[in-house]
C-alpha cells in the first residue's frame, strides 16, 4: 500500500502540510487539527514531519476497545470511525509515535486517513519532502537520500587534504 | 450534485504563477487545485492558491466605485467615476502640466504586459512618471546582473552541484524553486545559504553563512579571493569573454578570508568552504540572489560581486549554471520610442540615471518628496493600481502626508487598503481570476494565457481601465483594442503563436529561444560585448567601476543611540507584503507582527517573549511584540521585523533618505535602531493582539 | 487439529485472529458462557454515561466468526476440562474434544464479605447484563453508593454523577485508584471528584448494608453517619476465573501462570487475558494485568503460538487511560517507586497538571499523568522508551522536544522512525479478516 513517506532531509518546516491538512479537517489552519505534525528543533536545524505510518500491525487498531479503528479497503489506511469512537483515548496511549490526537470539541480521536488516497499534505509540500509511495519502496528511497547526503558530505571533505 | 466546470489558468497569489485548475459550480468558484500538466509547478500548490476563492468572494471586496465625500464614501457608477477622474486629471494637467500626473503600479498587478499598459497610459497622456514597486524590488538585481552579464540569467538549479542562495528564501518567496533545490540536493548538490537569519531554506543548508546585514559584498570578495587562490577561475573563458579581470584580481587580493570574517562575521573557514564547494562543482554552480541583497546602501555592488562569480567560474549557459533565457517575443506596448518624454524630467532620473536608463523606472521616494516639496516640480495627481505604499513604502508617515496632499489620488484595489483609505476615488480592481493576460515562465520559456473566470460589471481589468481613462483624456489612439483579448492578439502578432493555441494549451506553449544571441560569436548585451567584471559604463556615470565593498553605515559610523541593526521584510509563506491579512485562517496560523530577537539581547533588555517593545530609528518609532527566537536563528545585535502589518508597521521607521546610489533602493535591511522595553500592559493599536 | 477457545472477549478474539492469520486449515471452536455477540467491557461505563449506544457495545458481529471459519458455542458453560482425555465437559452434558486449548475465561468481580451486600439494587459493573440493570436503576436524583475506588468503580461513579445521581464513594485504601495512581495524583483526582459534587471517603471500612421494607438500602460504615442510598455499585476487585485448570495454578498466586509463549504448564494448553499471570515488560515476577491492551497482546501471542509460530511475549506493559471528573488519567508501567528508583515530577505545565516518570538505572519504567487529553499522547511516546528498556532521559524526552528525534531513533527497534517500523507487507494468503 502507499503511505506518506517523509524525507526530513528535504523538509524546511514551512508547515504547508499542516495547514493543508487542518484545512481539510476543519476549514481553518489551526495546527491542533492537523493529522501531520512538523516538529522543528532550531539547535539541530532538524525539521521532522510526523504522520501516521498506517502500520501493518497497527497497535491502535488492535487495542481499540470500541472496534472503532479499522482499515480502509481501498487505500489500506488505518482509519477511525468517529461514530463508534467513545473517546477513551486508548489509541493515543497506544501509538508509539503520537500520531493520533484528540478532538476535545467532538470528543473523539482523530488521525490521518490518507485523504481517501490523495493526501493533501503531499500535494502541498513545498520542498517535495513528502511523497505518497509504496511502503516497500520507501526503504529504497531512504538509501538513496542517505547516499546523496554522504556524497554531499564527502564532496565537502574531499579537499581538506 | 451540480455539474463542475474546470477552467485552467495561473495563480497570482504570489509571483510564482503556478498552473491551477479553477472549479466552478453554476458559475461560482468552489475550489482551486493544481494543474498537473503545467511545467512550472507540475500540479503542486501552496495553501494560498485555494484561498483565492475566499479572496475573490470576500465580504470586504470592493465591487463598485467609491467617491470620497464629506459624508463618507459614496458609491457611484463606473461611468461617473471615470468621467470625474478624467475631468480632474485634465484639470491638473491644465494647471500643472502633464508631468504632474503619475501612475504607480504595484506588485499585486503583475509584470510584463500589465505594467506595460500602465507605462503606455502615462506616456500617452504626456507624463514620463511611471512609478512602481520596482523602486524597491527586482531592479537592483536586474542591474547587478545586467551590468555584468548583459541580462539576468536564470540558474539551472535542478542540475546544479552547488547552489548558493544570497538573501533569498525560496520556500516562502518562490515556493516552486524549493522543489528544484530538493532535486539537486537529492543528486548530491551542496546548498550554501547566505543570510543573517536562519530562514526556512537555511534549515537545510550544508553551509549557512550568517553574514552581518549589508556586508554581503565583503563575503563575495572573500570567496572570489579564495576562488582565485584555488585556481578555480576559468581563465580561458575569462580571457575570451570578460573584461576587468586584472582589476578584480587586484582588488580581491586584500580580501583574505580573515578580512572577510572581520567584515561579515562569517568564519574564515566557512568562506573557504564555500569557495571550495563552488570550485568543486564548477561549472555547475547555481546562484540565486534575493531581495535580501537589494535594500542596502551598497546593494548593487554586492549583487554585482556575486554576479561576477558566474563569469569567473565559467558557468554561463552551462547545465546547472547561469542560463540566459528569452523573454516572450511579444510586441512592445510601451511608448518609449514614440513618446520618450525624457525632456520632461522623469522623477528620479537625474538622481538615479541607471534606474531610468536601464529600466525606465521613476523613483517612488523622489516622487513622494516632489508631492510635498514641489521639487524638482509639482506632482499633484496619482493613480495607484494594486499597490499599498501607505504601508509598504519606507517612511510611512511621510508617504501618508504626501498622498493626502495630492490634488487627486485614485486607487484601484480589491480591498480598502491603507492607501485606498486615503484616496479621492477607489475603483474596484479585477483579481487575477478576472483578467485574461499573457504570462511567460522564463525558466521554461513557455507562454501561458490566463482566463477571466468570473467577473462583475464594474470591476475592470487593467487594460479596460487604462483604455477608458485614456480615451477620456484624448489618448484614445493609443488604446485601439476593444478589450483584453484583442490586446493579447496584438501582443502575439508576429510571435508565431496564436491566441487560440494558447487557449487550447493552458499548460503553456513553448516560445523558443529565438531572442538568444549567441554570445560566443556575437558577444554579450553589454557596452563592450563582453562580461563586464568592471563596468566602464558605471564609471562614466561616477559610480564604482568595480563592485567594491563599502562598509554599511551602522558599522562604519556606529551611533551608540542606535545600537541594533534591523532587517525588515523577511517573507512569510501565507502573506505577500501587505496582502491577505483579511483571510481568517491565515490569521489563525500567523496572528500578528513581531520583532525577532536573539535570546541574549532579550535577556539584557529584560524582555520576554510577547512583551511589547518600542523600536526607534532616526525616521520614527514603532511598538511591536517580541518573539525571542533560538540563538542560531538570528545574530546577536540584530533584529527582524516582517512588513505589511498595519498593527505594527515597520515602515514607520525605515529610511527613505538613504539609498543605494545606482538603483536608488532605500535602506530597509540594515538600518540602525534602538529598542526600549514598554510597560507590560501596553496593547497595540487597533484590534491586534500581541503574538 | 482442533483448537478450542474458552472465552469471547479481548484475549479470545485477538487469539482467534492471530491463529487464523497463520492457520486456515485447523478447526476452531469458541465456547463462551455469555450469550454473545462479543461486547467491549471497556465501553460499559461509556454506555452508562450515554456516550455509546447499546448496539455499539458489540464489537464483533456473527459474520466475523464465519469469515474466520470459527464455530461458536455461545451461552454454553464449560464445567470442567479433562486434560488427560483432552475434552471439555460442557453444561447440558455434552463434551467437546480438542487438540489444543486456549483458556481466556477472564475474571469475575469479587464481593467483599459485607453482610447485606446483595439484592436487586446491588450490582457490579462488569458484564453487559450488569450495565443493562444499572441503566434502569441509575435515575436522576437517586442516591448511589460506589463501593471501591478502582478504575471501574470510579468510572461507574462518574457515570452515575453524569446521570444526575447523588454519589458517594467509599474506599478501603488510603486514596482512590490505589493500584493506578500514587498519592499526590490520587488527591488531585479526589479534589476534582469533590468539585463535581461527589462525596468521597477513603480509608473507610464498610461494615453492613441494611435493607428497608421499601427496598431502600442503609449503609453502615466505620466513622460515617448512616447513609441511605437507592443503588449500590460494587467495584472492589476482581478474581481470575482460573478454576478450570486446577493443575496449572500455583498455590498462593492467583491466576493461571504462563511462560513467554503464553503456554501453561500443561502441554498444548495456553492461557491469555485476565486469567493469565504472565511475563511483565520490566521483568521480575509474573503478574496479572487485567487490562484490555494486555489481553489483546497476550491473545495475539497465544494465537500465534497455537499455530506453531513460536513467538515470545515481550511482557505486559500496563497502560491505562480514562477520562473522568473532567480530567484524563493515564498511567503506564510501574508508577509506585521503589528504593533506588529515580523519580521526576512536574506539576507546572498546563494542561498537564500532574506528571511523574519513574526510572531505574536510567531506564524509564513507568509514568502517570493527569490533565488534558494530550497526557495520553505524552505517555504513548514514553511507551516505546519503556518497552525498549534503554536508558533515556525520560522527562526531557517527553517535554523538551529537542531530544525527541534522537530518542525515538533509539527507542524504536529499527532506527528510522520516519519509515515504517514494521512496514505494511504485500498481500499474504490470509483468510478474510474483517474487523
Amino acid at each position: 500500500m502507499r503511505i506518506v513517506v517523509v524525507d526530513p532531509d528535504a523538509c524546511v518546516a514551512c508547515r504547508d502540510c499542516e495547514y493543508a491538512c487542518a484545512f481539510q479537517q476543519s476549514g481553518d489552519f489551526a495546527r491542533r487539527d492537523s493529522c501531520i505534525r512538523v516538529n522543528f528543533y532550531a539547535a539541530e536545524r532538524a525539521c521532522v514531519p510526523l504522520t501516521c505510518l498506517h502500520c501493518a500491525e497497527a497497535w491502535c487498531l488492535e487495542v481499540c476497545p470500541a472496534a472503532a479503528i479499522g482499515r480502509d479497503p481501498g487505500t489500506g489506511a488505518v482509519t477511525i470511525d468517529t461514530r463508534r469512537c467513545a473517546g477513551c483515548k486508548m489509541c493515543l496511549l497506544a501509538c508509539p509515535y503520537g500520531n493520533i490526537h484528540f478532538d476535545e470539541q467532538a470528543g473523539v480521536s482523530r488521525k490521518c486517513d490518507l485523504c481517501g488516497g490523495d493526501p493533501a499534505c503531499v500535494r502541498f509540500c513545498t520542498s517535495g519532502a513528502l511523497v505518497f509511495m509504496e511502503a516497500d519502496e520507501a526503504a529504497e528511497r531512504r538509501r538513496a537520500t542517505l547516499d546523496a547526503r554522504l556524497r554531499r558530505a564527502l564532496r565537502l571533505d574531499k579537499d581538506e587534504e | 450534485m451540480p455539474e463542475r466546470e474546470i477552467q485552467r489558468t495561473l495563480c497570482r497569489m504570489c509571483d510564482d504563477r503556478c498552473g491551477i485548475e479553477v472549479h466552478l459550480e453554476d458559475g461560482r468558484i468552489v475550489d482551486i487545485t493544481g494543474n498537473k500538466e503545467h511545467l512550472w509547478n507540475r500540479g503542486r500548490l501552496c495553501v494560498k492558491a485555494r484561498a483565492a476563492v475566499d479572496m475573490v468572494y470576500h465580504p470586504e471586496r470592493i465591487l463598485a466605485p467609491l467617491k470620497r465625500t464629506a459624508d463618507g464614501w459614496q458609491q457611484i457608477s463606473l461611468a461617473q467615476a471615470l468621467d470625474e477622474i478624467a475631468a480632474r486629471l485634465a484639470e491638473v494637467r491644465e494647471r500643472h502640466g502633464a508631468r504632474s500626473i503619475s501612475v504607480w503600479k504595484g506588485e499585486a498587478i503583475g509584470f510584463g504586459q500589465q505594467e506595460n499598459i500602465a507605462r503606455r497610459f502615462v506616456h500617452a497622456i504626456g507624463s514620463p512618471n511611471y512609478l512602481s514597486n520596482d523602486s524597491m524590488c527586482y531592479a537592483a538585481r536586474y542591474f547587478g546582473f545586467k551590468l555584468v552579464d548583459g541580462a539576468w540569467p536564470v540558474p539551472d538549479l535542478a542540475n546544479s552541484r552547488c547552489i548558493v542562495l544570497w538573501g533569498a528564501n525560496p520556500p516562502y518567496a518562490h515556493p516552486n524553486m524549493t522543489q528544484y533545490i530538493t532535486e539537486a540536493r537529492r543528486a548530491g548538490a551542496t546548498l550554501v545559504v547566505v543570510d543573517p537569519r536562519l530562514s526556512a531554506i537555511a534549515r537545510r543548508a550544508d553551509l549557512h553563512a550568517r553574514c552581518l546585514p549589508g556586508t554581503d559584498a565583503a563575503l563575495a570578495w572573500g570567496i572570489i579571493h579564495e576562488l582565485i587562490e584555488l585556481d578555480a577561475v576559468d581563465h580561458s573563458f575569462v580571457e575570451r569573454f570578460a573584461v576587468g579581470y586584472a582589476q578584480v584580481a587586484e582588488y580581491a587580493r586584500s580580501f583574505t578570508p580573515q578580512r572577510a570574517e572581520a567584515e561579515t562575521g562569517v568564519p574564515a573557514a566557512t568562506v573557504r568552504e564555500i569557495a571550495r564547494a563552488m570550485a568543486n562543482a564548477a561549472p555547475r554552480v547555481g546562484t540565486y540572489v534575493g531581495n535580501g541583497l537589494e535594500h542596502h546602501e551598497n546593494g548593487v555592488n554586492s549583487i554585482r560581486a556575486v554576479a561576477i562569480m558566474d563569469g569567473l567560474l565559467g558557468t554561463i549557459d552551462q547545465t546547472g549554471g547561469a542560463c540566459f533565457k528569452c523573454p516572450p517575443p511579444l510586441q512592445d506596448l510601451t511608448l518609449y520610442d514614440e513618446l520618450p518624454l525624457t525632456e520632461l524630467g522623469p522623477l528620479g532620473a537625474a538622481r538615479f540615471p541607471v534606474l531610468y536608463e536601464l529600466r525606465q523606472e521613476c523613483h517612488t521616494m523622489t516622487a513622494i518628496d516632489a508631492i510635498l516639496e514641489d521639487k524638482p516640480y509639482p506632482l499633484r495627481a496619482m493613480i495607484v493600481t494594486g499597490a499599498n505604499p501607505a504601508l509598504t513604502n519606507p517612511n510611512t508617515a511621510k508617504v501618508r502626508r504626501a498622498l493626502e496632499a495630492l490634488d487627486l489620488l485614485v486607487v484601484r484595489d480589491l480591498f480598502m487598503s491603507e492607501t485606498a483609505a486615503l484616496a479621492d476615488y477607489v475603483l474596484p480592481a479585477a483579481s487575477f481570476l478576472e483578467r485574461t493576460e499573457l504570462h511567460a515562465h522564463a525558466k521554461h520559456e513557455i507562454l501561458s494565457l490566463t482566463r477571466r473566470v468570473v467577473s462583475w460589471p464594474d470591476v475592470q481589468g487593467e487594460y479596460d481601465f487604462w483604455r477608458d481613462l485614456g480615451r477620456r483624456l484624448g489618448a484614445g489612439e493609443y488604446f485601439p483594442w476593444p478589450d483584453e483579448s484583442a490586446l493579447n492578439r496584438w501582443l502575439l502578432d508576429g510571435s508565431g503563436l496564436t491566441l487560440e493555441e494558447l487557449e487550447a494549451h493552458p499548460e503553456g506553449v513553448p516560445y523558443g529561444h529565438a531572442c538568444a544571441v549567441d554570445w560566443r560569436t556575437d558577444g554579450f548585451s553589454t557596452p563592450s560585448g563582453k562580461l563586464e567584471l568592471a563596468s566602464a559604463y558605471l564609471k562614466g556615470l561616477g559610480y564604482d567601476e568595480l563592485p567594491v565593498y563599502r562598509r554599511p553605515a551602522y558599522r562604519e559610523a556606529a551611533d551608540p543611540a542606535y545600537p541594533f541593526v534591523l532587517v525588515t521584510g523577511a517573507r512569510k509563506l501565507l502573506y505577500l507584503h501587505s496582502r491577505f491579512r483579511n483571510i481568517a485562517r491565515f490569521r489563525t496560523a500567523i496572528p500578528g507582527p513581531e520583532v525577532e530577537m536573539h535570546p541574549d539581547d532579550a535577556a539584557e533588555l529584560g524582555v520576554r517573549d510577547g512583551d511589547v517593545v518600542t523600536v526607534t530609528s532616526p525616521v520614527g518609532s514603532v511598538d511591536i511584540p517580541v518573539a525571542v527566537v533560538a540563538p542560531n536563528e538570528i545574530l546577536p545585535g540584530s533584529l527582524q521585523i516582517t512588513h505589511g502589518w498595519k498593527e505594527a508597521n515597520v515602515n514607520l521607521i525605515t529610511h527613505d533618505d538613504r539609498f543605494d546610489p545606482v538603483s536608488g533602493f532605500p535602506l530597509m535591511k540594515s538600518l540602525a535602531v534602538r529598542v526600549e522595553r514598554r510597560a507590560r500592559d501596553v496593547d497595540l493599536a487597533d484590534d491586534a493582539s500581541p503574538a | 487439529m482442533h483448537l478450542a477457545i474458552i472465552g469471547n472477549s479481548a484475549a479470545a478474539l485477538s487469539a482467534l485472529e492471530a491463529f487464523r492469520a497463520r492457520d486456515c486449515a485447523s478447526r476452531v471452536t469458541l465456547v463462551s458462557s455469555e450469550p454473545g455477540p462479543a461486547y467491549s467491557r471497556v465501553l460499559l461505563p461509556y454506555f452508562l454515561r450515554g456516550r455509546v449506544a447499546r448496539d455499539d457495545l458489540f464489537i464483533r458481529l456473527s459474520r466475523y466468526y464465519e469469515s474466520l471459519d470459527a464455530r461458536t458455542l455461545f451461552g454454553t458453560r464449560v464445567e470442567a476440562v479433562d486434560v488427560r482425555r483432552r475434552r471439555l465437559e460442557l453444561s447440558g452434558g455434552d463434551g467437546l474434544d480438542f487438540d489444543r486449548l486456549l483458556v481466556a475465561t477472564g475474571s469475575s468481580p469479587s464481593k467483599p464479605p459485607i453482610p447485606g451486600l446483595e439484592g436487586p439494587r446491588v450490582h457490579h459493573l462488569w458484564t453487559l447484563e450488569d450495565a443493562l440493570r444499572l441503566d434502569e436503576l441509575l435515575l436522576p436524583g437517586a442516591r448511589a453508593l460506589v463501593l471501591g475506588a478502582g478504575f471501574v468503580a470510579l468510572q461507574a461513579a462518574w457515570a452515575a454523577r453524569r446521570r444526575g445521581l447523588e454519589v458517594t464513594v467509599i474506599e478501603l485504601a488510603e486514596h482512590v485508584l490505589p493500584r493506578v495512581l500514587d498519592e499526590p495524583a490520587a488527591r488531585l483526582l479526589e479534589r476534582e471528584m469533590v468539585a463535581h459534587g461527589l462525596t468521597v471517603h477513603t480509608a473507610t471500612r464498610t461494615e453492613a448494608v441494611e435493607h428497608g421494607r421499601d427496598g431502600a438500602l442503609r449503609v453502615v460504615a466505620a466513622g460515617l453517619d448512616l447513609l441511605d442510598v437507592d443503588v449500590i455499585i460494587v467495584g472492589t476487585g476482581i478474581r481470575p476465573n482460573a478454576g478450570l485448570l486446577p493443575q496449572a495454578v500455583e498455590a498462593g498466586a492467583p491466576g493461571i501462570p504462563v511462560d513467554e509463549t503464553m503456554s501453561t504448564v500443561i502441554e498444548g494448553v495456553y492461557a491469555a487475558g485476565d486469567v493469565a499471570r504472565g511475563p511483565v515488560c520490566a521483568g521480575g515476577p509474573r503478574e496479572i494485568h487485567a487490562l484490555w491492551p494486555t489481553a489483546v497482546e497476550q491473545g495475539r501471542v497465544a494465537g500465534a503460538n497455537l499455530a506453531g509460530a513460536g513467538v515470545a511475549y515481550a511482557g505486559s506493559l500496563s497502560m491505562n487511560v480514562t477520562e473522568m471528573f473532567g480530567v484524563t488519567v493515564a498511567s503506564l508501567g510501574r508508577i509506585i517507586e521503589g528504593s533506588g528508583d529515580q523519580v521526576e515530577e512536574r506539576h507546572d505545565l498546563p494542561p498537564v497538571r500532574y506528571l511523574k516518570v519513574v526510572s531505574r538505572e536510567g531506564v524509564p519504567v513507568g509514568a502517570v499523568a493527569l490533565g488534558a487529553p494530550d497526557v495520553a499522547l505524552l505517555l504513548g511516546r514514553l511507551r516505546s522508551l519503556v518497552r525498549g528498556r534503554r536508558p533515556a532521559p525520560a522527562m526531557a524526552a517527553l517535554l523538551e522536544g529537542s531530544d525527541l528525534p534522537r530518542l525515538l531513533a533509539r527507542g524504536v527497534p529499527e532506527a528510522g522512525y520516519l519509515w515504517p517500523a514494521r512496514g505494511p507487507s504485500r498481500e499474504e494468503k490470509r483468510c478474510a479478516l474483517s474487523s
